[in-house]
């Protein structure tokens, strides 16, 4: 077993590393910006390293500070998170040069999985049925002949984009030269690199994915799925839940099937993410997260394992500790994200200190945090304060104990996606489930013409 | 760590604190760990404390101006020879040390000349970023 491990993230999920380590009897180190001096999770670790000022670029990506930490600490691995360096293959390789374990798959894979192009075309190879589109187009005419031979609408993607950034949707052909320009533009200023890919514009998908644990002696196993339909404009995830609701028994079992052949075929080690979208009967592989994700804590809480732990033991060399057949999933589990963000203005986000903060608890409850009052939000991070999950026996009681949960949740001094949560969770069509990633985008359309 | 080495550091770390304008400082060595936050300074001052912070040389009101030279990297201190030590004066700027991140150098100077007031740490100590190094006096 790893025995001390640099946790190179901040936030909750440096904290949920943290919980996971101590239980294992491993000792961690956090890092932390100026900026985040008072953060819980730097009282929380055995010890910690200030590796810079304020802005990511100077603390969270400061890749030399961070692996010196950790030498100069003793620490025999790194645990990435999520976000930051959790899916850069260069920092994977530094810390692995500097005989430091990172906690994830090996480089080669996630370089190649982090190429969205390059993923899309290995997972084709491998018989996952991929959206129809094209590899890297060089210029607005090959765009152009790609959409006329797909049909439009389609979607324009650079191949190093993330978290919707570098994509565009376009319904005509006059559309594509400006989307294309300002698509190209955004991924050359986001991720230094511009190329981009074209696909089929899939209307009103579902996002479900597959979790994947795999060891590093050939066993895989799956561990169901989580929807993720509840997305804002931006395409980022607001409510999660496990299993699917609403999900034809075929295509959930088809998806785990795709998901354990996608994870075998390119030699996945460790905790990872399959994202497929789903319309109708047609499945759809989107992309491979590889890393833990936000909303792991619906499938912990629903199967009974520690993804973090488990991600450790993988990276410690150990086998899987069950076989797929010793997994079944019980209940149901949603998660809420809390952000510092007004909904009311384009979830625009916002820094400040919090003067209240009361989280709820009680049955069935779980709550992922690292704010506290008095705490400061700043400005350079993420805007999530936290995760609100629930579980119970039916999707039901599930929805019922979340509403529950938020109508005991008070935190005061910026805005926060609460209150949006729970007019979601109160909505016929959310209740109903199996709701496509265009739902909210409407739902929210018309709430502002009512108003 | 003794207590008189920790009344001297922490005795140091005011000084300092006080001279660069610094709201608050924490340096760590082993086992422990000073943190030190200045008070709100009042409205009008009190001319009663002055002569004393000024005979302890730590300029309660801030008329010396001592900088901290701070750690730009996470890394080890590797001090320069021969080691500058407390009271020495610098005739211009100076490598007062390097700290070694990944095997890299990265030079700590004295930024100018002036006089050190405060070493506050020792060859081969782990240093975070922005841990103070030094104090000069200009």
């Amino acid at each position: 077993m790893l025995k001390k491990i640099l946790i190179a993230n901040r936030g909750e999920i440096a904290l949920r590393i943290n919980r996971a380590c101590h239980e294992l009897g491993v000792s961690t180190v956090a890092i932390f910006s100026d900026a985040d001096r008072q953060s819980l999770h730097v009282r929380h670790a055995d010890e910690a390293f200030c590796v810079g000022p304020g802005p990511v670029m100077r603390s969270y990506l400061n890749i030399p500070n961070i692996i010196s930490a950790a030498l100069i600490s003793g620490c025999d691995a790194i645990h990435p998170g999520y976000g930051f360096l959790a899916e850069n293959a260069r920092f994977a390789e530094i810390a692995a040069d500097h005989g430091l374990t990172f906690i994830g798959p090996k480089p080669p894979v996630i370089a190649a999985m982090g190429d969205k192009a390059t993923a899309k075309r290995l997972m084709r190879e491998a018989g996952v049925p991929t959206t129809p589109g094209s590899d890297i187009v060089a210029s607005v005419d090959e765009a152009r002949a790609v959409g006329e031979q797909i049909g439009y609408p389609i979607l324009l993607k650079a191949t190093a984009g993330g978290g919707g950034k570098g994509m565009r949707a376009v319904n005509v052909p006059d559309e594509l030269p400006t989307a294309f320009a300002t698509a190209q533009a955004e991924a050359e200023a986001s991720f230094k690199d511009g190329r981009m890919y074209v696909e089929k514009l899939i209307v009103n998908p579902r996002h479900v994915e597959v979790q994947v644990l795999a060891d590093e002696y050939g066993g895989v196993v799956h561990l169901g799925e989580r929807d993720c339909s509840v997305q804002k404009p931006s395409h980022q995830k607001l409510i999660e839940e496990a299993p699917a609701p609403e999900l034809d028994p075929a295509i959930r079992t088809r998806l785990h099937d795709i998901a354990v052949t996608a994870a075998r075929a390119v030699g996945y080690t460790n905790a990872g993410t399959l994202e497929f979208l789903v319309a109708g009967d047609d499945v759809y592989f989107m992309e491979m997260n590889t890393r833990i994700q936000v909303e792991h804590p619906v499938t912990e809480l629903i199967y009974g394992v520690d993804l973090v732990k488990e991600q450790i033991r993988i990276a410690s060399g150990e086998t899987l500790g069950f076989a797929q057949e010793d997994l079944h999933p019980h209940g149901h589990a949603i998660e809420v994200r809390v952000n510092a963000e007004d909904a009311d203005n384009n979830f625009a986000p916002a820094a400040g200190t919090l003067t209240t903060v009361v989280f709820a608890g009680g049955p069935g409850i779980r709550v992922d945090t690292h704010v506290y009052g008095g705490a400061m939000v700043p400005p350079f991070y993420d805007s999530m304060l936290a995760k609100i999950v629930a579980v119970g026996r039916t999707r039901e009681s599930a929805v019922l104990r979340m509403e529950r949960a938020l109508g005991e949740t008070r935190i005061e001094g910026v805005k926060t996606t609460v209150e949006i949560c729970r007019e979601v969770l109160a909505s016929p069509d959310f209740r109903a489930g199996g709701i496509g990633v265009g739902w909210l985008p409407q739902f929210l359309a018309r709430r502002t013409a009512a108003v | 760590m003794t207590e008189d080495v920790i009344a001297a550091r922490t005795r140091a770390l005011a000084g300092a604190l006080s001279a660069a304008g610094f709201a608050r400082l924490r340096v760590r060595e082993g086992d422990t760990e000073i943190e030190i936050r200045r008070a709100a300074r009042p409205a009008a001052p009190a001319d009663d404390a002055a002569p004393a912070a000024a005979a302890d040389g730590f300029g309660a009101r801030g008329e010396r101006r001592d900088d901290l030279v701070t750690s730009d990297v996470v890394g080890v201190v590797r001090l320069a020879r021969p080691h500058v030590s407390d009271g020495q004066q610098l005739d211009g700027d100076r490598e007062l040390a390097y700290v070694e991140t990944l095997g890299i150098r990265n030079p700590v100077r004295s930024h100018g000349a002036g006089r050190v007031t405060a070493v506050f740490v020792t060859e081969g100590q782990p240093v975070e970023y922005g841990q103070p190094l030094f104090a000069i006096e200009r």
